[in-house]
């Protein structure tokens, strides 16, 4: 037959024994790397049904055993190209979309944990002020900082990530839908990060909070004597915060193009660049900041050691954490990350091939009911709709 | 489960019929491919690079940051160490024992004696200069209604002399004229002054107190044809007096004063001595306690400090980089203890979850 079946599946009929079906089915499956289609319509063939990626069962003369176990079930075999065609297709992008939105909303569920982590990081230090100033509700910071921060200082790389991200290319993502498969564990394990990352904000906030009152305290800050006002000390601390949840934010990607350095020292550079700027227009408009950068900060050793002590001392619990998992308690895309990387799918594909075949087989669960719904839904469409297509009723039968 | 029957079909993306098809249907189908003009941008095919997180990279973060943090935090410590630091606390001292159970009557009375003689011993020699500073404890600078009480326009030129609302309630004298420079800030200007000799000859130490202000505050913030005027005459005196024949670009103190500090114990400068002072010399301070800090418990406190590159002394940050650098060299070498003892090898699909068994992930 010149059908598209050919193209899609490798096929076998027979009316072999159970056992040899099951271990044919997974030779096929495992050898040629390829997705494999069983059919069959009696109690033997169950199986074989399910040991292959998609079984279709047919019901008819043997009973409907075939067709319980099966993903999809037909009633006549001259109904399988319609079915590889139309729903095979359907099928496929459907599970490259799921594959696709899950990835997405994996990197949008980082997104959102960053974002929490770096508020918290920064609303928190204003908190902790307060019980210095009697509780009067005067910020540390300058009004203008506060106003920049989610606005450009720390928003590009948090949109790079939800963008950009890829812990694996797009067709190794694909080739293992197991990567982010949905299940109970998954469900605890996206409340655990998001409770990590709080806590990293909340530590994070800490050190920054702790650190820079020690280190100002009351004494000059400077050879030439001066000491440190609130100007001096808000701004010492804000940059440690800019410094410290953009070293952070880059910690946590993977991939790295131009976009992603180019948002996240950026958003670096930016902060100096305003404070800058900020410093220069006439004391009417920037007050105390007044060339705080030029005049008192910048010259000033101790404020370039806060800030690199700082954003170490911020990040090292994460970067201790990522290489304590990656040693102990890789996650898979871990592994896929460095199979690529040492080209290990390269050198032994027919490893390669098999742990993708496993994959897909982790997709199973699940799977069956969602096309059966799927199926329905799009039944019901088709009766609704009215550029429809009629097929005569006859089809030679390719037995 | 339903079977797909004979149907009515529409055909999904990606497949048409060909319209010039007769016979066997499924043969008409054709896959139908659309392509786009696709950037490397819009594919996400840009040139990336894609660091792992290999053991090698791990011990070697941990051991960089211990090897940079490590001599920091020595030369900070040594830095901090060099300073020599003087502190004596004078506001109870200072109290004649007459008033010791009503000192806040004894500061707000102006014809009581208030000098003082105090005595400063030198532990290491000092090399100039040696910074003068008085310490306050328990004074909230930082407190919002106090910060906000002041009037830049008014600080730097005369024209804005009746811009005094954002001052309330020191923006106008009982008279009715505008206070300059108005604000609770001004108003609280710290007013102890000292004199310091050495007490082996009597010979007394100048104190420079020119170059103790910023020099953007004495350019820009504060004009030179701003005087004094109504100063203090509120009703309620809150601090010092101010010299109404000198422009407030040439007050230092005021400039320092109103630098409001972040931490309610804070130290301001007051001047310099530029001479050295040698070790186990005694200084005689006489000092004029004229500031009311009794009325809320605030210490007073006159400090003599010498500087180093680093400032001040505060042994905190050369103590806190070393701890870093000691913790990153724990976890270089514990990694590398593991990485010996427990290897994983890389790309190891036998970790996969589906590989692991239940309970993985």
């Amino acid at each position: 037959m010149t059908t598209p079946l050919q193209r899609y599946t490798h096929y076998f009929v027979g009316f072999t024994l159970f056992n040899v079906l099951i271990q044919v089915t997974r030779l096929v499956k495992e050898g040629t790397g390829k997705t494999t289609l069983a059919i069959g319509d009696g109690a033997n063939d169950v199986g074989m049904i399910q040991e292959a990626d998609i079984g279709v069962g047919i019901s008819g003369v043997e009973g409907m055993q075939a067709v319980m176990a099966s993903d999809f079930s037909i009633s006549q075999f001259r109904f399988l190209e319609r079915l590889l065609v139309v729903h095979g297709h359907w099928c496929y992008k459907r599970i490259a979309q799921m594959v696709i939105i899950k990835r997405l909303s994996r990197f949008s569920l980082s997104s959102i944990c960053y974002f929490f982590y770096k508020n918290i990081a920064f609303g928190l230090t204003l908190f902790y002020f307060e019980a210095f100033t009697a509780f009067s509700g005067q910020s540390v910071y300058n009004d203008w900082y506060m106003l920049l921060f989610n606005v450009i200082l720390t928003s590009l790389p948090v949109i790079s990530l939800g963008v950009f991200e890829q812990d694996v290319s797009a067709e190794v993502c694909l080739q293992f839908p197991a990567l982010y498969q949905q299940g109970p564990k998954n469900l605890f394990f996206d409340w655990y990060r998001i409770l990590g990352w709080m806590g990293n904000g909340l530590y994070t906030s800490l050190v920054i909070f702790i650190l820079n009152i020690m280190i100002f305290y009351n004494q000059a800050f400077r050879a030439e004597g001066q000491t440190a006002d609130m100007a001096a000390m808000g701004a010492t601390m804000f940059s440690c915060i800019i410094s410290a949840v953009n070293c952070q934010i880059a910690l946590t990607m993977s991939h790295f193009t131009w976009i992603q350095h180019l948002f996240v020292w950026g958003s670096v550079t930016t902060w100096y660049l305003f404070l800058l700027l900020y410093g220069m227009l006439p004391p009417y408009y920037s007050e105390d900041a007044h060339k705080i950068l030029v005049e008192a900060l910048g010259p000033a050793p101790i404020y370039w050691c806060t800030i690199l002590l700082v954003t170490v001392a911020c990040n090292l619990p994460y970067l201790a954490h990522i290489s304590f998992q990656r040693c102990f308690n890789p996650m898979d895309h871990h592994i896929i990350q460095e199979i690529k990387y040492y080209k290990k799918d390269v050198e032994d594909q027919h490893m390669w091939r098999r742990e993708r075949s496993k994959a897909r087989q982790e997709t199973k669960i699940g799977f069956t009911a969602r096309v059966d719904a799927k199926i329905r839904q799009l039944k019901g469409k088709l009766q609704r709709k009215s550029s429809t297509l009629v097929l005569p009723n006859c089809m030679p039968s390719p037995c | 489960m339903e079977a797909v029957g004979q149907a009515i079909l529409v055909l999904p993306e990606g497949i048409q019929s060909d319209p010039n098809c007769s016979g066997y249907l499924p043969d008409c189908f054709i896959a139908v491919l659309q392509s786009k003009p696709d950037s490397k941008f819009t594919q996400q095919e840009l040139p990336a690079c894609k660091p792992i997180l290999t053991p090698k990279w791990v011990v070697s973060a941990f051991m960089i940051i211990a090897i940079v943090f490590i001599p920091i935090g020595i030369a900070c410590l040594l830095g901090s160490r060099d300073v020599v630091e003087v502190v004596e606390r004078y506001e109870t001292k200072c109290i004649p024992a007459a008033n010791i159970n009503n000192k806040v009557q004894y500061i707000q009375n102006s014809d009581a004696n208030k000098n003082c003689t105090i005595q400063m011993k030198i532990p290491k020699r000092m090399k100039k200069p040696i910074y003068v500073y008085y310490q306050l404890d328990n004074f909230y600078q930082n407190h919002r209604r106090y910060v906000k009480s002041r009037s830049d326009k008014q600080l730097k030129s005369s024209k804005n002399e009746n811009d005094t609302s954002s001052c309330k309630p020191e923006n106008l004298a009982t008279g009715g004229g505008a206070i300059v420079p108005c604000g609770l800030i001004a108003w609280s200007l710290f007013n102890d002054t000292y004199s310091f000799s050495l007490q082996k000859n009597n010979q007394s130490l100048a104190v420079n107190k020119k170059g103790i202000a910023w020099k953007s505050d004495k350019q820009k913030r504060f004009g030179k044809d701003v005087y004094p005027k109504n100063f203090q005459g509120g009703g309620l005196k809150g601090g010092g007096d101010l010299n109404v024949s000198v422009p407030l670009s040439e007050q230092e103190d005021l400039m320092v004063w109103m630098r409001t500090a972040a931490l309610p114990t804070f130290r301001k400068l007051y001047g310099k001595i530029e001479v050295d002072l040698e070790a186990n010399e005694t200084i005689n301070v006489t000092l004029q306690n004229n500031y009311n800090t009794y009325s809320f418990n605030g210490k007073k406190k006159l400090v003599l400090s010498t500087t180093s590159w680093i400032g001040g002394r505060n042994d905190f940050l050369g103590i806190a980089y070393l701890t870093v650098g000691m913790i990153c060299l724990a976890l270089a070498i514990g990694f590398t203890v593991v990485y010996f003892v427990k290897p994983r090898r890389l790309g190891d699909p036998t970790f996969l979850s589906w590989n692991r068994g239940p309970g993985s992930h």
